[in-house]
């Protein structure tokens, strides 16, 4: 295990690298942060001062490896506009995103398995039928319009919940709520497809001639089956989330790390742009093995070593 | 209103009804104020900045002076007069029984201080590269309770631009930014939790004396939608800049003056531009009714220049061009007579989101420009590519163009717009005029009644006889007030929403 995880750190080593290289240059490529940064009235020497402050007049390699440099030792330089160390921001915001990404997919992987093999128990029967429309639609809303729409309707006209904001369990009953809606659908139809699979295996017969009940078929024999490609689709949702879900984060006013993202690249703050995609890449490197662990738990005949070969 | 946890909130309408009595009771006095963007930074040398003035200008940090937002006059705030010496000095005195956060007395020596901090290059601070760039500027306490400052050059409205320089504690660090202001003002800073809220709560010690609002809880939501519903749902109090297809409670929405102008900058320098009947043309091609309450606010005001109504310098005989599209064909028709390359294919630049609705203007411009006989194609730019069409040095053979822009004078002088705009030694204009250029020295150095008439004069000669641009609006914002609160929103809501002035009803 500890070989698998030496060469996974690598792997990931070399992606990591790859993937700094090409944000560091993407993000010069959006133009001078100084003019941002300044107001239009600032002379030409204010503009060369600013830009001497924070590197931005040094040559692009020599930038990129002092940022290099500055990386290896968690140092993503100052944030221009906060005026002060990149990292601070980033570590503020992602724990935000990562627990909205933990609670909207845990709930959306508990109700998708729990529609999906009911659905999937009677296929084309009414329960199916209408769990199908409910969870293509959806699937399909975009977030922006049901999230304007949510506020609207359960705050404004209703009373019932808070707009926006972070607090107790009201605040995440609406953004958790707009977030699921689209992992909900695609996962209840990954559940039904899978769950057909599975309930028309030999061993699933063999347990019903055997006398075992419904609920025992689909929850113990099926469902172990059909959890792998669960897990799939839901991990690759899931690395979707961690780096922001930023419409909601956005609307809601939570601050993650993808209303981070969002408003810097805008402000063309660099140094914070580089630390927040470096942190979720960990983050999507670290869940990635986490995957790989509940594959070869859940399946026995997938061994560590084999899941990701 | 408060939330603890959805069971609390459906046990019943009743328990809701009475948690809101009691908290509009027990908890009366603070509000909270709802705005688009969080402050990225507190520091009192910033109280210039858009996302920073809202919450700390003259609720934490004060300043000498400030401008009256209804007539732009100038007040006395932590300076009670202030008087000039000769051509170069202005001495201030100070009000007494002031003092700082910290328990700190004002005192000359953090006059100057503050000054001298603001000054400093490597905290670009606003107020410093907008307003004394081109200035030497000394301050040195004459005694306790007086400061004198000294230019290189005659500032004749130093009191003015003292209004935008915050004054902080001696404990302030001199050459690094903080996020912990320490001001004079009837607020102190007591929360801030990056990505939620700052909350202000009230200085007992206030020169003042206490205030209706005991406090302040500001957040932020970027969505103009949220920022109305909030407000709707009784969340907060005040959002400021909601946008005007937000702005449909006739009970709650108010339009008020932001001090912006909208305009276009016509490259007088290049053929066929640098022909005044065909810059005069693109004016009368131009049907601003057409544009107000559809892609402007119904409350924008028609323009004629940079500089908003109640500022120093402004001129009100001059009026907007009318909408004449046969007179502009008339023009256009003889500058070609003459030669103009009139049919020149003309690049509008437009810049995404310098305000609402900013593409569509661009596109409803070019139809009204085509429609007397313009050549014209469409250029959106991004706000890096904007910024460098904006500034000299312009490309050498560009195209002829039409610049999309705008501009905000909170300050109420006309020198805070009509040289940057104007003066060919500056960034921004096209065009050399030796005339106006004089006039515009003229007026930034006179005082009084001569400044006012130099700068009307300066200004009738822009609109009238050079034609550089097309003025389109002084614009207005909507912010949505809670009924529960008396606030007028004016120019400086924008700017330094000041918490002093809200009552409750």
């Amino acid at each position: 295990m500890l070989k698998f995880l030496l060469r996974r750190t690598l792997q990931s080593a070399v992606a990591l690298l790859a993937l700094v290289t090409v944000v560091f240059f993407l993000a010069r490529l959006t133009g001078d942060p100084v003019d941002l940064f300044l107001p239009l009235e600032a002379t030409e020497e204010a503009r060369a001062r600013v830009a001497a402050q924070y590197g931005f007049d040094q040559p692009i390699p020599v930038q990129y490896v002092r940022y290099l440099g500055g990386v290896l030792s968690l140092d993503f330089g100052p944030s221009i506009f906060q005026g002060r160390p990149a990292i601070d921001p980033v570590l503020e915001a992602f724990p935000v995103t990562l627990m909205l990404a933990l609670v909207t997919m845990s709930i959306a992987a508990a109700l998708a398995i729990l529609v999906g093999a009911v659905a999937a128990y009677r296929p084309d029967g009414v329960f199916d039928r209408i769990a199908s429309v409910v969870t293509l639609i959806g699937a399909s809303t975009p977030d922006f319009w049901l999230a304007i729409v949510a506020i609207l309707f359960f705050s404004v006209s209703l009373g019932l919940l808070p707009t926006s904001g972070t607090g107790g369990i009201a605040f995440w009953v609406l953004p958790v709520g707009v977030l699921l809606t689209r992992p909900l659908g695609v996962l209840t139809q990954v559940v039904r497809s899978s769950f057909l699979n599975a309930l028309s295996a030999p061993y699933v017969r063999t347990a019903r001639a055997k006398g075992a009940s419904t609920r025992r078929v689909i929850f113990v024999h099926a469902l172990r089956n059909a959890l792998l490609p669960v897990i799939t689709v839901a991990g690759d949702l899931l690395a979707g989330f961690l780096n922001g879900a930023v419409v909601v984060e956005t609307i809601f006013g939570w601050p993650g790390i993808g209303h981070l993202m969002i408003s810097s690249i805008r402000q063309r703050d660099f140094a914070v742009v580089q630390a927040a995609i470096l942190v979720t890449a960990v983050a999507v490197f670290v869940m990635n093995i986490l995957i790989d662990f509940a594959y070869a738990r859940l399946d026995p005949r997938v061994s560590v070593r084999q899941a990701k070969q | 209103m408060e939330y603890r946890g959805l069971p609390r909130v459906i046990a019943g309408p009743a328990v809701l009804a009475i948690s809101l009595l009691a908290a509009a009771s027990l908890h009366a006095k603070p509000v909270t104020i709802v705005v688009d963007t969080e402050p990225d930074q507190l520091d009192p040398c910033q109280i210039d900045k858009s996302q920073v003035g809202p919450v700390i200008k003259s609720n934490v940090i004060e300043t000498l002076t400030e401008i009256d937002p209804f007539d732009g006059t100038v007040l006395p705030r932590l300076a009670t007069e202030w008087v000039r010496l000769d051509a170069t000095t202005w001495q201030f005195d100070l009000r007494g029984g002031v003092t700082f956060h910290d328990g700190s007395p004002l005192t000359a020596e953090a006059v100057a201080v503050s000054m001298r901090r603001t000054l400093v290059p490597e905290l670009s601070c606003e107020s410093a590269l907008k307003y004394f760039a081109a200035i030497k500027l000394t301050a040195e306490p004459v005694d306790d309770d007086t400061v004198r400052f000294t230019t290189d050059i005659p500032v004749e409205i130093l009191p003015t631009m003292m209004a935008s320089v915050g004054i902080s504690s001696l404990a302030t660090p001199l050459n690094e930014i903080t996020r912990a202001p320490i001001g004079t003002g009837p607020y102190v800073l007591s929360e801030w939790v990056p990505g939620q809220r700052v909350v202000l709560s009230a200085y007992p010690g206030y020169w003042g004396g206490p205030a209706e609002v005991t406090g302040a809880t500001y957040v932020w939501r970027q969505d103009s939608a949220v920022r109305a519903a909030m407000v709707a749902a009784g969340e907060a109090d005040i959002a400021p800049r909601i946008a005007v297809q937000d702005a449909t409670d006739g009970s709650m929405d108010f339009a008020y003056s932001n001090a912006v102008t909208t305009s276009f900058r016509i490259d007088g320098a290049i053929a066929p531009l640098d022909d005044v009947r065909v810059r005069r043309a693109a004016n009368l091609a131009i049907d601003r009714d057409a544009l107000r309450g559809t892609l402007f606010s119904a409350e924008a005001i028609p323009a004629a220049q940079q500089v908003p109504p109640g500022a120093t310098g402004y001129n009100p005989e001059l009026t907007p061009y009318a909408f004449d599209p046969g007179e502009a064909r008339r023009l256009l028709a003889a500058a070609r007579a003459d030669g103009a390359p009139v049919d020149t294919e003309i690049v509008l630049i437009g810049r995404y989101n310098i305000y609402s609705n900013a593409e569509e203007v661009v596109q409803a411009v070019q139809a009204m420009l085509a429609d007397v006989g313009f050549k014209t194609s469409i250029k959106m730019t991004d706000s890096a590519e904007w910024f460098k069409l904006a500034l000299k040095p312009f490309a050498e053979g560009r195209a002829p163009n039409i610049f999309q822009t705008g501009h905000d004078n909170t300050m109420g002088d006309a020198v805070f717009t009509v040289p940057a705009k104007y003066a060919s030694t500056e960034r921004q204009a096209t065009m050399t005029v030796p005339e106006l250029d004089r006039l515009i020295a003229e007026a930034s150095v006179a005082s009084g009644e001569e400044r006012r008439a130099k700068f009307a004069e300066a200004l009738r000669m822009i609109h009238e006889d050079i034609v550089p641009d097309i003025i389109l609006f002084h614009m207005v914002e909507f912010a949505r007030v809670n009924p529960r609160i008396t606030y007028v929103p004016n120019v400086s809501t924008g700017t330094a929403l000041q918490l002093r002035q809200i009552s409750f009803k």
